[in-house]
């Protein structure tokens, strides 16, 4: 077959080729002109063999320019179809985005979870290491180490739920469930020798009614700092960082006088309102006077150290308590502290 | 203990240059919480009325018409049901519009002209509590008849009150007087406090006084009085009882209770007549003896209880309460006044064991267990002597004061240099020495040394803290510097339990489960509820000895209940719930804490998709099944590192069928399955609830931290076997023995499908298994992977009679 043939043989296949209209086309194009069995080209090719030596060499490089041709525009007939496959992709139908998603399971920590690592995390960055305690206690780590002894007026302020084993009760060691987390100051300081900087957070019980902003099951932190020097004015620095970090940088903190058996000096911490920074009488968050009372606090009482084998002319320090849920209720708005324990998924699905 | 300080009084003793509202901010931040400052809210229609004609309604027996004059031309008349007036009767009037307190709800309200049974009512006298001046609603508040009839209210009996939340530590403060001395130093100024005069003892033949117990009344004083007339107190004494939240009675029991208030120290009065043998003494009750209180309660006293006897009987719990036999009457005419000092841990212990500690106790029961000084006894009773004589006509024939053991004057010493080592801030010896002394406390600075001696009331002062504390509260705790601490920062320890708790905690919360927290008490009941036939998954809890409810009387020996409870209550509003929870258990131990261990709970119940309610569009409804359970719970055990392990034993409350345990050392570490559906009844909930339980300590002790080596270099190849095997053979055994088989060269084995059908028989089942194969040095080859899939298939036929088809 002589080149010109060939050559009409590659322009057929090519403009069949280009016209193609899918893939399914291109590819009978490909079988008709490049298939391995009965492919124009590939006859063509078999042909080669048999001509005389002569017309070899023009013959066969006219068969690879034919191919070469060929491929060429399959290769270019592919990339237009998927271009035009992509465009029509991108300029065709529009899914509507708005339509809700393959839903993910989202899990949350309950909001208390939440605020003791909050409380725990901005303690440790002044050096507190966070430690934990029993919660069912003696009556001795709750109250007597801490100069409450039995029939001590005080113990008034921290109403008690008396706890009895079944496996026997000895009536000189009550049970209780702690009122507060000050029995860890004791169980600290008697494994620990100063300093002794300790945050404990951990649940609490009292003997009391139930309202919007009390529960008699809940959560308080304890801070414990012990050295040689620390003072009050640490105390309220330390404080004072803590608001700053959970309230922001804006806030101010007050102290004023209060009352613990186990501290002395005593001090009651207040914030001042984030909410209405004192401007709104009427204000939700801090009930109008522009101050949120958040923790009690004090210098550790030298017959608390004392009791502890602490020497009270060498060592001293500091100790805070604070309601976790106060702290939750104030960072969220949380309206009722009970709310944290109904556990209502509708609820603890927005914290 | 709330107090009630009207300010009218407080200035009797103080002068108080500054606003009130200034006042009490400085009370709050230096000396005692002020809870609230009460003015009076009493409107210009709230005026002195005064009687001037009464006379029978015409329709209604019970009610009276009064005509009240109040300053204005025309007189009101109004309908009345009270009874206790009469012409020339000074009254509170209420004029229509006026806003007055409603009797029956308590609520404040606008005063509206009705007619009752016919007749119009234009306005109201008005009762204690329309006036919000007590509970008292059975009669008119008549008033003092020199009150100017048309005067507001307001003006003339218009009271601020400063109500004070005292702590235990400052009794001097249960009087005016002593809130007044806290004035007068926030204020630097001077004190008046009120005229006593001192009374010489005198001996009486009709009345003695002991002390049998010195420790538990160290000092016991008494007057006897004669030509007592009693009868109503005065007006500006009942109108401060009132003020201060107290009712009058009569002239003497209002004296003793005035006292109490100015003063802080309690009085009790007993009818001389019903004292036999002239004697009153403080000893401990007799086993068995019995006391009518004034309560009108029989009592069985406990023998270590401090009464005040006559020579032959209890007369009163002393300092709690006293006795009915011997209260004063209207005909009494001789007084036996005590006046006495009592250890305050006893009184406590006392009124708890009676029931009536705290705000349950009388007022002067709540301020005996503060710490009174012995020292106010003489004071006041001298200054309620010369109250009754003057307004009851009183005349003094006996005064004895019996104080065996003097208390000793605390003087502390201490250095000036301990105030800035306490409160971080510099105070100077004079600015120091001001303060106390504004506090009554004698101050003197001897070179360094500061000696200080409280003001005998002050029971609080014993230690240099406590002076520190005084003279920095009266500086200002606001001129303390905020300073973040230096100094040697303490080792720190790790908290594995804790560590790994959190990690639970986060990994669980990332898996799509909701944390829940519940309360640690709960309702015992509930254990019965966790079993079909009720027995318990639990030790026997701990109880509350005193529970505020019985739905929180129990410590929680499982989380089971609480988690049910929760599922409960959620499903009532939603298709499906995936909760968890890690709190302690609270087991008993014999002679020790319970061992609080710290558990997780999870929960599945309900739909576990869609994830929305109702939004199944892209997923259809579909419940959760054992297989969720399980995937969560090793999914927990792959994240913290955990082989789940130990030997299987049974899982009470369960569905045998579809659960499983593992348990180390006889303790159950882990619980999984599917709610017994009985159980599930119980609770209304549905059959197709799951649950898991993980002793987190167990686990701890179980993870091992990983030995991390680095992806693999070489392609795997994969090889799928159909393993056939008896019903009876489960799956487990089936991995096990593949990897028994497979050796180093077998990665992992994915289960691609579960048959059982015709093709296999009955009794038999098909798992399609697919092995992972690879060598971490080399591509595995043909010959390889042929010879480790034939050591496999070699094993699972001898080991489990397993048929293997490819």
């Amino acid at each position: 077959m002589p080149g010109e043939e060939l050559r009409e043989l590659a322009n057929r296949a090519v403009a069949e080729i280009a016209g193609a209209a899918d893939d399914a086309a291109l590819e009978a194009a490909r079988v008709k002109y490049l298939g391995r069995k009965e492919g124009a080209l590939s006859e063509a090719t078999k042909r080669i063999a048999k001509l005389p030596p002569g017309e070899k060499p023009a013959y066969g490089a006219a068969v690879n320019e034919g191919k070469l041709r060929i491929e060429r525009a399959l290769e270019e007939r592919t990339r237009a179809l998927r271009e035009a496959r992509v465009a029509r992709d991108l300029g065709g139908e529009r899914e509507d985005m708005s339509l809700p998603p393959r839903r993910v399971r989202v899990g949350r920590l309950h909001p208390i979870s939440q605020t003791v690592r909050e409380v725990s995390r901005v303690f440790a960055t002044m050096g507190f290491e966070t430690v934990e305690g029993p919660e069912i206690e003696w009556d001795y780590y709750n109250f007597e180490a801490l100069n409450i002894p039995p029939g001590h007026p005080a113990r008034e302020k921290w109403q008690t739920l008396w706890i009895s084993n079944p496996l026997g009760d000895d009536p000189s060691r009550p049970l209780l469930g702690r009122t507060h987390t000050s029995p860890m100051q004791i169980r600290v300081m008697e494994q620990r020798r100063p300093p002794v900087r300790v945050v404990i957070p951990g649940r609490c019980y009292r003997y009391e009614a139930t309202d919007a902003i009390r529960e008699s099951i809940f959560f308080q932190y304890e801070g414990l700092a012990i050295d040689e020097k620390l003072t009050m004015a640490d105390l309220k620095g330390v404080l004072f960082s803590f608001a700053r970090q959970i309230f922001g940088s804006d806030r101010k903190i007050r102290f004023r006088i209060d009352y613990f058996p186990f501290t002395e000096p005593s001090a009651e911490i207040a914030f001042d309102c984030f909410s209405c920074e004192g401007r709104d009488p009427e204000c939700r968050v801090c009930g109008g006077d522009g101050w949120i009372e958040a923790a009690g606090c004090g210098m550790v009482h030298p017959d608390v150290l004392r009791r502890v084998g602490y020497d009270p002319k060498r060592y001293q320090g500091f100790a805070f308590g604070g309601g976790i849920e106060r702290l939750a209720m104030l960072r969220t708005g949380a309206p009722d502290i009970r709310l944290f324990y109904q556990n209502d998924l509708r609820y603890l699905e927005q914290f | 203990m709330l107090i009630k300080v009207p300010v009218s009084w407080l200035r009797e003793y103080v002068d108080i240059s500054v606003p009130i509202d200034e006042l009490a901010l400085r009370l709050h931040m230096s000396s005692t919480e002020v809870k609230g400052v009460e003015r009076p809210w009493w409107d210009d229609k709230v005026r002195v009325g005064r009687i001037s004609k009464l006379a029978k309604h015409p329709n209604a027996d019970k009610l009276q018409l009064a005509t009240v004059e109040y300053g204005e031309d025309r007189p009101k008349t109004i309908v009345t049901g009270a009874t206790n007036l009469t012409v020339g009767d000074i009254v509170p009037f209420a004029d229509e519009g006026a806003q007055i307190i409603d009797g029956h709800t308590g609520e404040r309200t606008t005063l509206r002209g009705k007619p009752m049974r016919g007749i119009q009512s234009e306005g109201m006298v008005l009762s204690a509590k329309e006036l919000g001046q007590g509970e008292d609603h059975d009669g008119i508040q008549v008033l003092d008849r020199k009150l100017p009839v048309g005067a507001r209210l307001r003006d003339v009996l218009g009271e601020t009150i400063l109500a004070l939340e005292l702590q235990p530590n400052r009794p001097d403060c249960l009087g005016v007087v002593g809130i007044a001395r806290e004035v007068a130093a926030i204020l630097a100024t001077g004190l008046r406090e009120p005229p006593v005069d001192r009374l010489p003892e005198r001996t009486s033949r009709d009345l003695d006084v002991r002390i049998e117990d010195p420790v538990a009344c160290p000092r016991f004083a008494a007057a006897l009085l004669t030509g007592i007339r009693i009868g109503a107190s005065p007006t500006w004494i009942q109108q401060r009882l009132i003020a201060a939240g107290m009712r009058p009675i009569d002239n003497v029991v209002d004296i003793t209770n005035y006292v109490m208030l100015e003063l802080g120290q309690p009085l009790h009065a007993y009818d001389h007549r019903k004292l036999r043998g002239g004697l009153l003494v403080a000893r401990r009750a007799r086993r068995g003896e019995t006391l009518r209180t004034l309560d009108g309660v029989e009592r069985v006293l406990h023998d270590d209880t401090l009464v005040i006897a006559d020579a032959d009987r209890a007369l009163g719990v002393a300092g709690i309460l006293g006795g009915e036999d011997s209260e004063i009457r209207e005909d009494t005419t001789t007084v036996a006044l005590e006046c006495a000092s009592f250890e305050p841990r006893g009184i406590g212990r006392t009124a708890a064991n009676l029931g009536l500690h705290g705000s349950a106790g009388s007022a002067a029961a709540r301020r005996f267990s503060w710490e009174l000084s012995p020292d106010l006894v003489p004071v006041a009773l001298a200054r309620a002597v010369r109250l009754l004589r003057e307004h009851a006509g009183a005349e003094v024939s006996g005064v004895m004061d019996r104080y065996p053991k003097r208390r000793g004057v605390v003087n502390v010493r201490m250095r000036f240099s301990d105030i800035p080592r306490v409160l971080g801030i510099e105070i100077g010896p004079e600015e120091t020495l001001d303060i106390l002394r504004r506090l009554q406390f004698v101050a003197a600075a001897d070179g360094d040394t500061l000696v200080a001696t409280p003001p005998a009331v002050r029971t609080d002062i014993a230690i240099a803290e406590d002076i520190v504390e005084e003279v920095g509260r009266i500086a200002g705790y606001d001129r303390l510097p905020v300073r973040v601490p230096d100094g040697p920062l303490p080792l720190h320890e790790r908290h594995p339990l804790q560590e790994f708790r959190e990690r639970a905690r986060d990994g669980l919360a990332g898996f799509g489960l909701q944390e829940v927290l519940s309360y640690s008490l709960i309702d015992p009941a509930w254990l019965g509820m966790l079993t079909a036939d009720g027995s318990c998954i639990a030790p026997e809890p701990l109880r509350v000895i005193n529970p505020t409810t019985v739905a929180q009387s129990a410590a929680r020996p499982t989380l089971r209940a609480s988690l049910l409870d929760t599922a409960r209550r959620n499903l009532r509003n939603r298709a499906g719930v995936a909760i968890f929870e890690i709190a302690p258990l609270y087991l008993p131990q014999r002679g020790d804490l319970p061992d609080e261990r710290w558990t997780i709970g999870i929960l599945l119940a309900g739909n576990a998709e869609p994830v929305r309610d109702g939004e199944t569009w892209l997923t259809p409804e579909r419940p959760w099944d054992v297989r969720d359970l399980q995937g969560y719970v090793l999914a927990l055990a792959d994240l913290l590192d955990v082989q789940t392990a130990g030997d299987q034993v049974d899982a009470p409350g369960l569905h045998p069928g579809r659960s499983l345990a593992f348990a180390h050392d006889g303790r159950r570490h882990l619980v999984a399955g599917q709610l017994d559906p009985r159980v599930a009844a119980k609770w209304e909930l549905p059959a197709e609830t799951f649950i898991a339980e993980i002793d987190l300590s167990s686990w701890l002790d179980a993870a091992r931290p990983p030995r991390v080596i680095a992806p693999p270099r070489f392609p795997a190849a994969l090889r799928d076997l159909a393993i056939v095997v008896d019903e009876a053979t489960p799956y487990r055994d089936v991995e096990r023995e593949i990897r028994a088989a497979g050796g180093t060269d077998l990665g992992s084995i994915a289960l691609v499908d579960l048959y059982r059908g015709p093709q296999i028989g009955a009794g038999k089942k098909s798992f399609a298994v697919r092995l992972v194969l690879r060598r971490a040095t080399a591509t595995l080859g043909e010959e390889d992977v042929d010879r480790l899939v034939k050591r496999v298939a070699g094993r699972l036929q001898q080991a489990l009679g397993a048929t293997i088809r490819s």
